[in-house]
């Protein structure tokens, strides 16, 4: 126990400067086996830290504690702890020593789940997610964490407002396929299907090596957020997808690409028939609401179509060609797409005929010309960022070395010595 | 090493001198593997790092290498043209020239251009330097009296003119004592249709952000200057005019009188029509400046998803000898 005390005193008296703290860290580092080898008796010891003032070795102290197997009594008394230790430390310190807070912040996690409260994780999880990341372009392991805690917990908006932010860096590949993963879903669970997709793609078009479950299970859900969305669905993936991606992703969802080829041919009823077919196929992923979904939208897709035929319409001749049962029905699905800002048109209500009228946007208005601007500064600042990245990979060994290889021959002594390497 | 030379010689220098001398430097320095900070990409005569920071610089900071080699050209009457040049292996610290090297490159020059002689030597860095006198003498035995082109790698955005100086050597008295010093001369670049395309070339390589090098830019720039005055100038009147409303300034009717005449003037018109028209106009331009911006990033966007796949995708398409066309 000397060692322990011996540690508190070190703690509390290197905590005050930065360069004490990088020296308390240093000693932190060798006694955290001690720490590890204690961890059932120390837990009356956090009492005499401060997290506030002492954050790094409160961390420590907090890591080795609950490094044991989580039970539902102990779970009670550290999920207060962390959360009150989340809120009041400080980011610097804690930015010392990261990996150690995310493993906190992943046992705490477990503890609200095993609690069955997830709504208590969310406002902690949402200030650690803060005081993690370096800026707001920064993704951590802690953004899916969090992402799971706001499913879990049903509060979606908490959950939007940081997949608001643009990400421009990462620590691990997993924890882009995750967050990504998560944020589709939120964005789905709030209907915002244009995010979705986006956030989806993202997890698809993601360099990976090998295939892994959580592309395939996303692909499975962009399949149909893309139908519901756009009404079609594009077959192949974008070239900066992975090649391993491109291969496999198709082969591996089957019964989806099946589902998109007969929406595509626009008959109801062999919609339905196919997915009464593959009903609990459906359900086992998890997916049988977005299919629902994916089946009421097919009639707004051939309302779509009938824009680019027709000019005038009677809601009877719409109801019949939409395969409808009654023009009243026909009228809210037109209403409703009205609302919607899907199509443009207008219902006489006397002679039940509707007409179909173009984009009544005249690009005049003022606001238009502040959307305008920003999006032109938004698209600056992307093309800086990406002439930056641009450069770099101009500049990476790896890359010149294979461009060297097939680059043109035009002379005679192209074709002698090739540098397969470049010695840098 | 100072003043200017009276030889009466008149310089005339090729830019292929100046971009191989920038080439092997850029290639010496990147081989060194100097720490990331100070490397830079690649490219001819314009991008440079600047490695000396003297003022608290990192422990592990290299000198930048000094590169060596022979400049070679026409002599006709008192005009010194200076075509070609080609490397060098020099150790300064031994003095150590490899003359066999040397005079098999000449050779091989002699073949492709008999014309040309070796005029004399080329070398980095800020100044001239006394140890310079060394591989000045060794050349003497080629040419009788040689010249040394000097090139400062060092970037420096406000400097407008080249950094190239070129360098004779004199006979002068100093102390009683009969030296050999280096003096400047001046010179002026002179070009081959050849090489006024690959200056050109490299010149738009990299679009840096500082040079209004289109028209457009210029225009524009001259605009932004005008407007920039005109909202200091309407500035100041109001700050008159705030000064008079408190009471600070006595009040002066024949000025107020002249702002109230300024201020009718504008807006020249004042309609619903005009305001409908100038808007759709303002949005017609925004709109083209997103398509360029949109265009400019996707076609930036594509060639990095180009680079990353042949860099990092392992099963791409196997680069083969292509036939020769």
């Amino acid at each position: 126990m000397n060692s322990v005390e011996g540690l508190l005193t070190q703690i509390r008296g290197l905590s005050s400067t930065a360069s004490d703290v990088l020296s308390l860290q240093n000693v932190l580092k060798q006694a955290d086996e001690s720490l590890h080898a204690e961890s059932t008796r120390l837990l009356p010891f956090l009492d005499q830290l401060d997290p506030s003032k002492h954050s790094l070795g409160y961390l420590y102290f907090l890591e080795a504690c609950t490094a044991g197997p989580v039970t539902t009594e102990s779970a009670s008394s550290f999920v207060l702890i962390i959360a009150r230790f989340i809120s009041s430390c400080v980011a610097e310190q804690i930015r010392l020593a990261p990996d150690k807070f995310i493993s906190v912040c992943k046992r705490f996690k477990d503890q609200v789940l095993l609690l069955e409260e997830p709504l208590r994780g969310v406002a902690p999880m949402l200030t650690a997610v803060r005081k993690l990341q370096s800026s707001t372009e920064h993704l951590t392991t802690l953004h899916p964490e969090f992402l799971l805690l706001c499913l879990l917990a049903k509060c979606y908006k908490t959950g939007l407002s940081i997949l608001e932010e643009d990400i421009f860096e990462v620590d691990q590949p997993r924890d882009l396929y995750l967050y990504c993963y998560y944020g589709g879903m939120i964005c789905i669970g709030q209907k915002c299907f244009r995010k979705a997709l986006e956030l989806l793609h993202n997890v698809v078009t993601a360099p990976m090596s090998t295939i892994n479950a959580i592309a395939v299970e996303a692909y499975k859900k962009y399949i149909l957020v893309s139908l519901i969305h756009h009404g079609q669905l594009s077959t192949s993936l974008p070239k900066y997808a992975s090649g391993v991606a491109q291969r496999n992703l198709k082969s591996l969802c089957l019964s989806y690409m099946e589902l998109a080829n007969s929406y595509n041919n626009g008959k109801i009823a062999d919609l339905e028939t196919y997915v009464q077919a593959n009903m609990e196929k459906f359900g086992s992923d998890n997916n049988l609401g977005l299919v629902k979904q994916v089946v009421s939208s097919i009639y707004k897709r051939n309302i779509q179509r009938l824009t680019q035929t027709y000019l005038t319409l009677s809601l009877q001749d719409i109801a019949n060609t939409v395969q409808l049962n009654r023009p009243k029905e026909a009228e809210m699905h037109v209403l409703q797409m009205i609302q919607d800002g899907e199509i443009y048109a207008t219902i006489n209500q006397k002679d039940g005929m509707v007409r179909f009228v173009e984009d009544p946007e005249l690009y005049k208005t003022c606001e238009m010309i502040e959307h305008i601007d920003l999006s032109i500064q938004r698209l600056m600042t992307l093309s800086n960022k990406l002439t930056v990245m641009d450069e770099l990979i101009s500049c990476d060994p790896l890359y010149l070395g294979k461009a060297g290889r097939e680059r043109q021959r035009f002379d005679f002594d192209d074709f002698d010595s090739v540098p397969q390497r470049f010695n840098i | 090493m100072a003043s200017s030379s009276s030889s009466g010689l008149t310089f005339k220098l090729h830019p292929l001198v100046i971009v191989n001398i920038s080439d092997h430097y850029t290639r010496v320095k990147s081989q060194l593997n100097l720490p990331p900070s100070l490397t830079s990409t690649s490219s001819a005569a314009t991008s440079n790092n600047n490695n000396n920071n003297s003022n608290g610089g990192e422990n592990n900071q290299q000198k930048p290498p000094r590169v060596y080699g022979c400049v070679i050209g026409v002599q006709r009457g008192r005009t010194v043209e200076i075509f070609n040049s080609f490397e060098l292996i020099y150790d300064p610290s031994t003095r150590s020239l490899d003359r066999s090297f040397l005079e098999k490159k000449q050779e091989l020059y002699k073949k492709v251009f008999p014309h040309f002689y070796v005029l004399g030597w080329y070398s980095t860095g800020s100044d001239a330097q006394e140890s310079d006198m060394h591989f000045h003498k060794a050349l003497m035995d080629i040419n009788e009296s040689p010249l040394y082109v000097l090139l400062n790698p060092a970037i420096n955005p406000a400097q407008k003119d080249l950094p190239v100086t070129i360098y004779e050597s004199e006979l002068h008295v100093i102390d009683g004592v009969p030296q050999l010093i280096f003096v400047r001369s001046s010179y002026t670049i002179e070009t081959v249709e050849a090489e006024r395309i690959s200056v050109d070339h490299v010149a738009h390589l990299k679009p840096s952000g500082g040079s209004a090098a289109t028209q457009l830019a210029a225009q524009l720039t001259g605009i932004h200057s005008a407007i920039k005055m005109l909202n200091s100038r309407i500035r100041v009147v109001h700050q008159y005019l705030v000064g008079m409303q408190k009471g600070d300034i006595p009040c002066e009717s024949s000025l107020l009188r002249q702002v109230s005449s300024l201020l009718r003037r504008l807006p020249a018109i004042e309609s619903e029509k005009f305001q409908d028209d100038l808007l759709m106009e303002y949005n017609d331009t925004l709109l083209i400046t997103y398509l360029a911006m949109f265009t400019n990033c996707s076609s930036t966007m594509n060639e990095l998803v180009d680079k990353f796949n042949t860099a990092y995708d392992r099963h791409s398409r196997r680069g083969g000898r292509t036939a020769f066309i």
